[in-house]
């Protein structure tokens, strides 16, 4: 018998992979290059902790590679930190619904890479964005296709 | 430390909830078969986000969910050697008991301790919000169970060690 | 508001007979059971089994009197009452090879879609010569599962909805056995299977779970697995508009006046939107929420028997809404899409509810505009 009769490397192939009426993201390139972060550095300067946050949230970057998501995470929980425990509830009433949903995005985010620091400041902001968003704004990280 | 506690097992309990939306659906790929899409992971359009909501980096939980199951993976804080060597016993245990608790994953996804599998026929036969309880209930009760375990192990340690010393 | 418990299994569909005296049930299982109204009881009078795996939709054609069923064995029967009293089913010869998800009767009741797993729709019309029903696919540009359709009232055009995170308007005119259709405003050429209009876009996610017309067709309506509802407005250049609600995902939508939405679905709860003329939607609420007797006392005893037996101190473990688990489908039981003045709905409960939609909506107060 010859040899690549036994052989089961071909079984490591899947073939309904190849079947051409697969599902298919559509290709989402926006050009978004992140929050700039020498604007944020200056708004958290000059004690304007919201508008940092608003700049950060309008620039949440979609594609454009894991280095850009990471900086943008990075970036988002440093403004987040800044906040004190009872200052929170009232940033997350003063944003709208996409940007809460946003924040959420962060925040899950967030809880992915995890660092001693980082978890208690995103569960305190989980709890007032959830308030706020109710259990849609969780749904909506949860479907969201843009950093699969 | 405590503290933490409430508002981390408040984000895993509203992020369950949410994940829990689960309906009967049938396999896209196989024939009249209905399947855990979670696990064949067969269509990625099927799949959701996967999830993770962390206490500290040890202590996490991981929510993968699909459109007609969803996967949760724990992560059990393990601070010593003792504690790593209980809890695998513990989850060990009850792994092998997986059918009589229903949800029970029989093997744990990789880099957690413990992991359950709810099927939209799970959510049909319970309560969606009973089910949720029950996942925050383990939670909970699996930190005490494997502190107080260790301390009674301690105690029974300590005790061993003062009759073995006594001939002396 | 009438309650009806079918048993502890989920009631996976229901369609309602013309007068509203029978209704059709499919409670998991591979068999279509009809009930006959009795009083404030339901009694089953026919089991149809013919599936041998469970049965996901079923529709009844009001004028014709026929059931069309269709289930995960990937058949569809159709059921006509013969004059003795039982159903007699006939096989549609659907050509797909996965499971059945949902089929509809068009209006004019001379064809229905069935949509598949299969990545496709069937679109099936009586073949007089050969004494049986026939189908047509429309397969592009599908690329997941259908999970709903609607027809359009001119009986031409069909809306689905599928895991592909699109809604879809599809032309299903089938020459052989109607006229030339006259232009709509989702467009003038209407060949089988064109695609007419696609919205939603896969990175916002979500599986479409139910699309509905409003009655003249121009507006579509559909909910998805991201909380949202959508609709768009074809005689407004196709504008579409989105809510994002807090709530969790609905299963099904259903217009129930002319600026007036209702949802249902994982939440177990009805809720009532608004549209306005430049469709904006706005979510006005809730519709009759079960009032929860308030917490009454518990005595010792009931404490402790409960955190032995249960490990919980709560008393009951119901939720506040009258369906306890996902409500799947909801069907007009008096009245249409313009005016409606009761809803069906059914849920993974096994319940079955029928609601006084109108007395409901008036006690939203300011709905009319």
């Amino acid at each position: 018998m010859a040899k690549s009769s036994q052989s089961r490397q071909f079984r490591k192939v899947n073939v309904d992979e190849f079947d051409e009426n697969n599902f298919v993201d559509d290709v989402v390139e926006d050009g978004q290059t992140g929050p700039d972060e020498g604007e944020v550095t200056n708004l958290l300067n000059a004690k304007k902790n919201t508008e940092a946050l608003k700049v950060v949230l309008a620039n949440r970057p979609v594609g454009g590679g894991h280095q850009l998501q990471a900086k943008a995470l990075q970036l988002a929980v440093r403004v987040l930190s800044v906040y004190r425990s009872n200052e929170i509830e009232a940033a997350v009433k003063s944003l709208s619904k996409d940007e809460i949903d946003t924040l959420m995005k962060y925040i899950y985010e967030g809880f992915a890479e995890p660092t001693d620091k980082s978890c208690g400041i995103l569960l305190s902001w989980h709890e007032k964005a959830f308030a706020e968003g109710g259990v849609g704004s969780i749904v909506r990280v949860l479907t969201d296709r843009k950093s699969v | 430390m405590a503290a933490t506690l409430r508002p981390y097992l408040d984000a895993v309990r509203a992020t369950l909830s949410a994940a829990m939306c689960i309906e009967n659906f049938s396999s896209q790929n196989v024939e009249r078969h209905n399947k855990p899409e979670v696990e064949t992971k067969s269509s990625k359009e099927l799949l959701l986000k996967p999830v993770v909501i962390s206490r500290t980096e040890k202590e996490k939980v991981l929510i993968e969910s699909s459109i007609n199951s969803i996967r949760i993976s724990i992560a059990v804080k393990q601070a010593d050697e003792i504690e790593k060597i209980l809890c695998h016993k513990f989850m060990r245990f009850m792994m092998l008991r997986a059918d009589n608790f229903f949800i029970l994953r029989r093997k744990p996804v990789e880099g957690y301790d413990i992991s359950f599998l709810v099927t939209n026929f799970h959510t049909e036969q319970m309560y969606k919000h009973k089910l949720v309880d029950f996942i925050i209930q383990f939670m909970e009760d699996i930190d005490k169970e494997i502190s107080e375990m260790k301390l009674s192990v301690n105690a029974r340690a300590r005790i061993v060690a003062e009759e073995f010393l006594k001939k002396f | 508001m009438e309650k009806f418990q079918f048993g502890v299994e989920p009631v996976t569909c229901h369609a309602w007979n013309k007068d509203r005296t029978e209704i059709a049930v499919s409670l998991n299982s591979n068999e279509v059971k009809i009930y006959k109204k009795n009083g404030t009881k339901y009694e089953c009078i026919h089991t149809l089994s013919e599936h041998t795996q469970r049965v996901t939709s079923i529709d009844w054609a009001p004028n014709s009197n026929k059931i069309v069923s269709c289930g995960t064995d990937r058949n569809a029967y159709v059921w006509t009452l013969n004059g003795n009293n039982t159903w007699k089913p006939s096989l549609v010869i659907l050509r797909i090879n996965r499971a059945a998800t949902f089929v509809k009767w068009s209006p004019l009741e001379n064809k229905f879609a069935v949509g598949s797993g299969a990545r496709l729709v069937s679109v099936c019309y009586f073949e007089q010569e050969n004494d049986w029903w026939v189908s047509k696919h429309i397969k592009k540009p599908i690329r997941s599962t259908v999970t709903c359709l609607d027809w359009h009232s001119n009986n031409i055009l069909l809306a689905t909805g599928s895991t592909d995170f699109k809604a879809r308007v599809f032309s299903a005119y089938i020459k052989e056995i109607e006229d030339k259709p006259t232009a709509t405003p989702w467009g003038k050429k209407m060949t089988f299977g064109i695609l007419m209009a696609e919205f939603g876009q896969s990175s916002d996610g979500g599986w479409i779970h139910s699309v509905c017309f409003n009655k003249s067709g121009d507006l579509l309506a559909w909910v998805g697995h991201d909380s949202c509802v959508n609709i768009v407005n074809a005689v407004n250049e196709m504008k579409v508009t989105k809510l994002k609600t807090n709530f969790l995902p609905f299963l099904t939508v259903m217009w129930t006046g002319p600026q007036s939405l209702v949802t249902a679905g994982h939440d177990c709860e009805l809720l009532l939107f608004r549209v306005d003329n430049s469709t904006n939607i706005s979510f006005i609420k809730k519709l009759g929420e079960a009032n929860k007797q308030t917490e009454s006392k518990m005595s010792a005893m009931d404490m402790f028997r409960g955190m032995d037996k249960k490990a919980s101190t709560a008393k009951d473990t119901t939720k506040s809404s009258v369906h306890q688990n996902s409500i799947t489908c909801m069907s007009i039981h008096t009245g249409d899409k313009e005016n409606t003045t009761k809803l069906t709905t059914s849920g993974n409960d096994g319940l079955m509810v029928t609601w006084n939609y109108k007395s409901l909506e008036a006690a939203a107060g300011d709905m009319k505009i």
